[in-house]
C-alpha cells in the first residue's frame, strides 16, 4: 500500500543547513564523525527522503523499509544509478531545484543519460569545499587555481563544471583562471600561466580530466608546450579516466606530470567523482592510491549477485552514501567494481557490459545492426 | 584446468599455451599454434576428410557421429565427462546439464541425422556416388552428386552447448573435414565429441581439429587454415562476421549466422497449462538459446493474470530447479532492468516488475504499451499487451528478419499470426514447451543445413 507523503517544508532547510555547519566544522578540524554521528544523521536524512522523495520513498515501502528500519547508514536502501535516467529523485517539489546535472552518457548512450536535481547548492558546496580543501590544496592557499574543462557556463549539464568553477573562485588564491574555451583547451594561454608561474614563484594547482592532461603531455613531447618546474607548493588533480584513449595508462600520465611539471608523485592528485554524488574522493600517486573521502561519503562493497556485504578487500559491487545528496537520495548502488582498501576504496571499474546470451542478442543491439535504432 | 583442443596431425607436445576463462571462471588451455603447426592439422584434416570420402559410406559415417555424439548424454564415462564439463564451464547444475545435453542428442541419434539428410537430399547416396535425376529433361541421362568441400572452416560463438558440435556434424555429414574455432564461454564440449568420435572411428576423429584463440584475434592458424578451407561458417555478432569476411582468401563462400532473439505470443483462448510450458521453455538452456522467449505478447486481455501465472509457473521451475547465479554484469543489468520498469511503473502507473524480490532467479518486466524491446538477460522476460493479433505486424517490424523462433499459446487466430510470422522472416512457429528443442531438420534461421555447405557435380551421359 502506497501511504501518504507528507514533508515538512522547513524540514530539508533546517537538515541541511545542520550538515553545512558540521561540514564547515569538519574543515575547520573540528567536530566528530564516528559511526554514532554519521548513523544519526542517517536516520534524520533518511526519514526526510523517505517522507519526501516521492519516487523513494515507494521503493523503499516496496522493499517493506520504513524509517524505524534503518538504525544506520549501512541500512539505508539504495537506489541503482539507472534510477536517475527513469525519474526525477527529488525531495519535495521539483519547483525547489536550481541545479540539474546530467551524466556523460558513456554507458547508455547520450540520448539516454541520467540526471541528478540539486536542491541545495550550498550544501554541495559545503561538501565540495571541504573535500577539496583537505584533500587536494592541504597548505596550498596561496596556489592559483587553474581549470582545463568548460566551465559550467559553457556545459550547464556538467557537475564537473560547476565544481570546478567554484573551486577556483572559492579556494586558493581566488583569483585562478579557466583556459577553456568554446574551441576546447586555450592551450598558449596554459603555457602563459605555467612560464607566470616559474618566473614569479607562486604556485599553481591545475585541475582537469586525464585526458586533457594525457593530451597537455602530447604537447609537451612534441615541444609545442614547455616541460618546466612548477614551484614548491603546485600540484595537479585529474579526473574521469582515460576514455577515448585507448591504450593509455594513468600511471603514464602521472609520470608524464611528474616529470613534464617538476611534481612530487603525491602532488599528482586523482579525484573520483560520479554526477549522482555531490561529494568525491581522491587519491594520490600511482598506482591506486585508495580514494579517501569525506567521513560523510561512506562506501560499501556488495556481492553483485546478493547484494550482501563483502568483507574488506575483495571485489564487489560499489555502493556510495553520501550526505552531501540530502536532497535526493544518499544511498547510490553502482555499476562500478572496486574494493574496501584502508580506509579508502580502490575503483577498479565499470562493471563489463553483459555479453549476449548464446546465440540471442538484446533487440536494442539487432536493431543498431541494422540501422534501425 | 581444461583442455580446449583437439588437433589431428599434431604430434609434438605445444610449447605455447594461450589460457584463459570461461565466465563462470573454469580455466582453460589451448596450444598457441605456429602457422606451420596449423597447416600440418589442415593438411591431417583434410587428407582424413579426403580418405574417408572413400573409406566411409554416408551410412557408416552417420552411425559413428550418432554413437559418439549421443554417448555425451548417456550414463557412461562420455556422458558423466560432459556434464562435468558444463557444471565446470557454466555453472550448471546436474538436472540443466543433463536436460540440454539430453535435448541435444535427440538431434544427434541415427534416426535424427538420416532423417535430416533424407529431407534435405533424399538421402545419402547421393553423398556417396553419383544418382540419377529423375526429372531430368534433356537429352540422355543426368546423374549428380552432392559433396562438401575438403576442409570447412568453423567460427563458434556463444555458450548454448551443442551447437558447436552440430555445426562439425553438418560439415561431417557432407563429407568434410572441419576446423573449428572454439567460443571462449563453451570451449570444452566439441573437443570432447571429437575425442570420443575418434575413439568410435579413428578415421572420422582425424576429420575434426578444434582450437581456441582470443576472440576478434586473426593469429597466423587463422590465416593458415582459411587458406585451406574451401567454405567458411561464422556465428556470432554483426561485428564478428564482418572482420571474419576481411581476412578470408576472396573465393572461400562464407556462410554466417548471426544474433536472433525469441518471442512468445499468448493468443486469446490460451488453454490454463500454457505458461507452464512457457516456463520451461524460457529456462531451457539457461535461458542462453536465440530460441528462447524473452518478448511475450499477451493478445487482447490485461497482462496482469499472465503475469501471475506465469510468476507462479517461473517460481515453481527455479524451485526445483535452481537456476546458476547470473554473471556480475549480467547481475547488474537485470538490476538495471528492474530499475528502469519499478521506476517508470510509478510515472506511468502501467509498467511493473514481478520477480522473487530481491532474487535475480527470474524477472517478468511488464508494460501495457506495446514494444520491440528486451535485453539478453537470464530469465529475464518482457510481457507486453496488444489488443489483437494484426497489432504485432507494426510492433515486431524493427525486428524483421532477426527473430528465430515465434513460440504461442492458443489457436485463435493461429493463422493470422503464422501469416505476419513468416513475412518478419521468423524461421519457426512452434507451440510454448516445444519451442527450445527444434527437430533436426528445423531449417536453422530459414536456411537448410546441409544444402549451403555443398558442391554438386553433374554427369550428363548421352541416350
Amino acid at each position: 500500500m502506497i501511504t501518504p507523503h507528507v514533508l515538512d517544508p522547513e524540514a530539508f532547510d533546517v537538515l541541511s543547513t545542520e550538515l553545512i555547519a558540521a561540514f564547515d566544522a569538519w574543515s575547520a578540524g573540528l567536530g566528530s564523525w564516528d559511526e554514532v554521528t554519521i548513523d544519526a544523521w542517517a536516520r534524520r536524512a533518511f526519514r526526510l527522503q523517505f517522507e519526501g522523495n516521492r519516487a523513494y520513498g515507494r521503493y523503499c515501502e516496496a522493499r517493506g523499509v520504513a524509517p524505524e528500519d534503518v538504525t544506520g547508514w549501512r541500512d539505508v536502501v539504495p537506489v541503482p544509478t539507472t534510477a536517475f535516467r527513469v525519474v526525477d529523485l527529488v525531495v519535495g517539489s521539483g519547483a525547489a531545484v536550481s541545479l540539474t546535472f546530467l551524466t556523460s552518457g558513456t554507458t547508455r548512450g547520450r540520448s539516454n543519460r541520467g540526471r541528478h536535481l540539486v536542491r541545495a547548492p550550498e550544501l554541495y558546496r559545503a561538501s565540495l569545499r571541504a573535500g577539496f580543501q583537505h584533500f587536494v590544496m592541504r597548505g596550498r592557499e596561496t596556489a592559483a587555481i587553474v581549470t582545463l574543462p568548460p566551465s559550467f557556463t559553457l556545459d550547464s549539464d556538467s557537475s564537473l563544471g560547476w565544481m570546478l568553477d567554484d573551486v577556483r573562485a572559492g579556494l586558493g588564491s581566488g583569483d585562478g583562471i579557466g583556459v577553456a574555451t568554446p574551441g576546447g583547451i586555450d592551450w598558449a594561454r596554459l603555457d602563459r600561466e605555467v612560464s607566470e608561474s616559474v618566473r614569479s614563484g607562486r604556485p599553481l594547482c591545475i585541475l582537469g580530466t586525464t585526458v586533457g592532461f594525457a593530451g597537455w603531455l602530447d604537447r609537451m613531447e612534441g615541444g609545442r608546450s614547455p616541460s618546466v618546474r612548477l614551484p614548491a607548493g603546485s600540484a595537479v588533480m585529474d579526473t574521469g579516466g582515460l576514455k577515448g584513449r585507448p591504450g593509455v595508462q594513468r600511471s603514464s600520465v602521472v609520470r608524464g606530470l611528474v616529470d613534464g611539471l617538476g611534481l612530487a608523485e603525491d602532488a599528482v592528485v586523482n579525484e573520483f567523482g560520479m554526477t549522482e554524488l555531490l561529494s568525491q574522493r581522491y587519491g594520490y600517486g600511482d598506482p591506486a592510491h585508495p580514494l579517501l573521502g569525506p567521513p560523510w561519503l561512506r562506501s560499501r562493497v556488495l556481492d553483485p549477485v546478493s547484494l550482501e556485504e563483502l568483507p574488506d578487500g575483495e571485489v564487489g559491487i560499489l555502493c556510495h552514501y553520501d550526505l552531501a545528496n540530502l536532497g535526493s537520495v544518499c544511498a547510490v548502488l553502482t555499476e562500478d567494481q572496486g574494493r574496501i582498501v584502508g580506509d579508502g576504496i580502490e575503483w577498479i571499474g565499470r562493471t563489463a557490459g553483459a555479453s549476449p546470451r548464446g546465440c540471442s542478442l538484446a533487440t536494442a543491439e539487432l536493431l543498431e545492426a541494422q540501422g534501425r535504432a | 584446468m581444461l583442455e580446449a583442443w583437439h588437433l589431428p596431425g599434431l604430434d609434438a607436445e605445444p610449447a605455447e599455451w594461450l589460457e584463459s576463462q570461461t565466465p563462470n571462471g573454469a580455466r582453460f588451455r589451448a596450444p598457441a599454434l605456429s602457422a606451420a603447426q596449423a597447416g600440418t592439422v589442415a593438411q591431417e584434416v583434410r587428407r582424413a576428410a579426403l580418405e574417408a570420402r572413400f573409406a566411409r559410406t554416408s551410412e557408416q559415417v552417420i552411425r559413428s557421429i550418432a554413437a559418439a555424439a549421443t554417448k555425451l548424454a548417456d550414463d557412461g564415462p562420455e556422458g558423466v565427462a560432459a556434464r562435468g564439463l558444463l557444471r565446470a564451464e557454466l555453472g550448471w547444475d546436474e538436472h540443466l546439464a543433463r536436460d540440454t545435453l539430453d535435448g541435444m542428442a535427440r538431434t544427434w541419434t541415427a534416426e535424427a541425422l538420416t532423417g535430416l539428410v533424407e529431407a534435405e537430399l533424399g538421402g545419402p547416396a547421393v553423398l556417396d556416388g553419383f544418382v540419377p535425376d529423375a526429372e531430368w529433361v534433356g537429352p540422355g541421362h543426368r546423374s549428380r552428386r552432392a559433396l562438401g568441400a575438403p576442409v570447412v572452416l568453423q567460427v563458434l560463438a556463444g555458450n548454448v552447448p551443442g551447437v558447436a558440435i552440430t555445426a562439425a556434424i553438418r560439415a561431417l555429414l557432407v563429407r568434410s573435414g572441419v576446423l573449428c574455432k572454439l567460443p571462449g564461454a563453451e570451449p570444452g564440449l566439441l573437443p570432447l565429441f571429437a575425442r570420443v568420435l575418434f575413439e568410435e572411428d579413428a578415421l572420422l576423429g582425424r576429420c575434426v581439429a578444434a582450437t581456441w584463440w582470443p576472440g576478434d584475434s586473426f593469429p597466423a592458424a587463422w590465416r593458415e587454415w582459411a587458406r585451406w578451407a574451401g567454405r567458411a561458417v561464422v556465428y556470432g555478432s554483426h561485428a564478428a562476421v564482418e572482420a571474419a569476411r576481411g581476412s578470408l582468401p576472396a573465393d572461400t563462400d562464407l556462410i554466417s549466422y548471426g544474433p536472433r532473439t525469441g518471442i512468445g505470443v499468448v493468443l486469446p483462448d490460451t488453454p490454463p497449462g500454457a505458461v507452464a510450458e512457457l516456463a520451461r521453455d524460457v529456462c531451457a538452456y539457461d535461458h542462453q538459446g536465440c530460441v528462447s522467449p524473452r518478448l511475450v505478447y499477451v493478445v487482447g486481455e490485461s497482462t496482469r493474470r499472465f503475469v501471475e501465472d506465469l510468476a507462479r509457473a517461473l517460481e515453481e521451475h527455479t524451485r526445483r530447479h535452481p537456476p546458476p547465479d547470473p554473471t556480475a554484469a549480467e547481475a547488474v543489468a537485470i538490476r538495471a532492468a528492474r530499475t528502469a520498469v519499478e521506476f517508470g511503473g510509478y510515472d506511468d502507473g502501467r509498467s511493473a516488475v514481478t520477480a522473487p524480490g530481491d532474487s535475480l532467479a527470474w524477472t517478468i518486466l511488464a508494460a501495457e504499451r506495446p514494444a520491440a524491446q528486451a535485453e539478453s538477460l537470464p530469465r529475464v522476460v518482457w510481457v507486453h499487451h496488444v489488443p489483437d493479433v494484426e497489432t504485432l505486424e507494426d510492433v515486431l517490424r524493427p525486428l524483421e528478419g532477426r527473430i528465430q523462433t515465434l513460440g504461442y499459446s492458443g489457436s485463435e487466430e493461429l493463422q493470422k499470426l503464422a501469416g505476419i510470422a513468416a513475412r518478419l522472416g521468423v524461421s519457426r512457429i512452434a507451440p510454448f514447451g516445444t519451442v527450445a528443442w527444434p527437430p533436426p531438420d528445423w531449417r536453422h534461421e530459414g536456411r537448410y543445413q546441409l544444402l549451403p555447405l555443398l558442391n554438386w557435380t553433374d554427369l550428363e551421359t548421352p541416350e
